[in-house]
């Protein structure tokens, strides 16, 4: 164990406390920062992703 | 990357040899969204004077619809049993009958009236429109749409709760070269001396970025207050991106049209009076040839959603299937509608 007032408890305590930001859910700038990511997947995916042409025609095995 | 295809807004009803709509008219004109402007290439500086001249700025549209496009993707939730049965009598008029059985709710019945004139200012457009609906409790919405002038259009609507008025407004909208401007006045009572007003304004800035802004001010007894919210809009050859900033919170929208078959829309709202956000992804595929669209999304609530639309020709019937469950809440909705005409 480290004691406290060191650099490695320092990190711990902040790691900490990160894992608690991302996990509370009632977290009104959490839930921001987790749906602005979600926003930015979401345009990616529609970007880069959803170039499929339905009706082409089925490869022949 | 598949090909390149401009955005391109819902087809309008397509115009009779007449110059009048056709019997069986869904959806009146004049609720169409304008279409969309490709982006422009920029020119050289040597003839970029003459380049503007010959390529003005395109007029934006409605401030209304600046996230339309992206909300159309979305299915739309029902529940229970819908029949809605469509008859034109004639070029001009066409009524409707709506029965709802819900399994929530009431059930309700419906009858619906939309009459088009015959001044006719568009490819597909005729003004005045006058749509109105009752249902059996009484209770009645009602909107006149009428085209001033070349650039003014106004709209009044109506809309009570068995028989008491709840909600009156009316608008006046101007489209200038490459600005839209209106004006609403929203349950204006001068004895109580109360009442709200809607600005909106929003100019092409290039062909493909539009901004403006809205102010609303409402005043009750003893209280009036102001909201302002600002928009951007930046259309490109196959998306448009919108972001509305303001003190109540922000929306942004993002659609995409992969191909024909294939459109995207992802949204995400946040709202500092509420302190919620919420992302949203849907999606709509269209498949002509079996006269299918299908709609899907899923959202941040864990709601997951789709509707199946086909018709079924030649018979005049248009068949609904809707679901949607609410992972985090354990609740599933699910609706069935055929419409007839």
């Amino acid at each position: 164990l480290s004691a406290a007032g060191t650099p490695s408890s320092g990190v711990m305590d902040w790691i900490g406390s990160a894992c608690r930001f991302a996990s509370d859910r009632n977290d009104f700038r959490r839930n921001l920062l987790v749906n602005l990511g979600l926003f930015a997947a979401g345009v990616w995916v529609a970007r880069n992703l959803s170039d499929f042409d339905l009706m082409s025609p089925q490869p022949v095995t | 990357m598949g090909s390149v295809l401009a955005a391109s807004s819902p087809n309008p009803p397509p115009p009779t040899s007449g110059g009048a709509p056709a019997p069986g008219l869904t959806v009146p004109p004049g609720f169409g969204m304008p279409p969309v402007s490709p982006v422009i290439p920029p020119a050289g500086a040597a003839s970029g004077q003459q380049q503007e001249a010959e390529n003005p700025l395109p007029n934006p549209g409605a401030f209304d619809e600046c996230h339309r496009k992206c909300k159309e993707v979305f299915p739309m939730q029902m529940e229970g049993v819908r029949l809605v049965v469509n008859k034109g009598l004639s070029n001009h008029f066409q009524v409707n009958h709506t029965v709802l059985l819900s399994t929530m709710g009431d059930s309700s019945y419906r009858f619906g009236a939309t009459y088009v004139g015959s001044k006719q200012t568009g490819p597909a457009e005729f003004f005045p429109v006058m749509v109105g609906d009752m249902d059996n409790t009484g209770s009645l919405n009602a909107q006149i749409i009428h085209q001033i002038t070349n650039r003014i259009r106004s709209k009044v609507a109506f809309q009570t709760q068995q028989q008491k008025f709840v909600n009156w407004q009316g608008d006046a909208e101007f489209r200038g070269e490459d600005f839209t401007a209106t004006v609403t006045l929203g349950n204006p009572d001068v004895l109580v001396g109360s009442g709200i007003v809607v600005t909106h304004y929003l100019q092409s800035i290039t062909p493909a970025l539009a901004l403006g802004g809205e102010l609303v001010y409402h005043r009750r007894p003893g209280e009036e207050g102001t909201v302002m919210s600002l928009v951007g809009r930046y259309t490109g050859s196959n998306y448009i991106a919108t972001l509305t900033l303001g003190s109540a919170g922000a929306h942004a929208s993002y659609y995409h049209k992969a191909n024909d078959q294939l459109q995207v829309g992802v949204e995400f709202e946040a709202s500092t009076r509420m302190q919620d956000t919420s992302v949203s992804f849907g999606y709509q595929l269209d498949v002509p040839k079996a006269n299918l669209q299908f709609k899907g999304s899923i959202d941040s609530n864990w709601i997951v959603g789709a509707t199946l639309e086909k018709k079924l020709l030649p018979l005049p019937l248009s068949l609904v299937l809707c679901a949607f469950l609410n992972h985090h809440k354990n609740k599933f909705q699910c609706g069935f509608g055929v419409t007839i005409g």
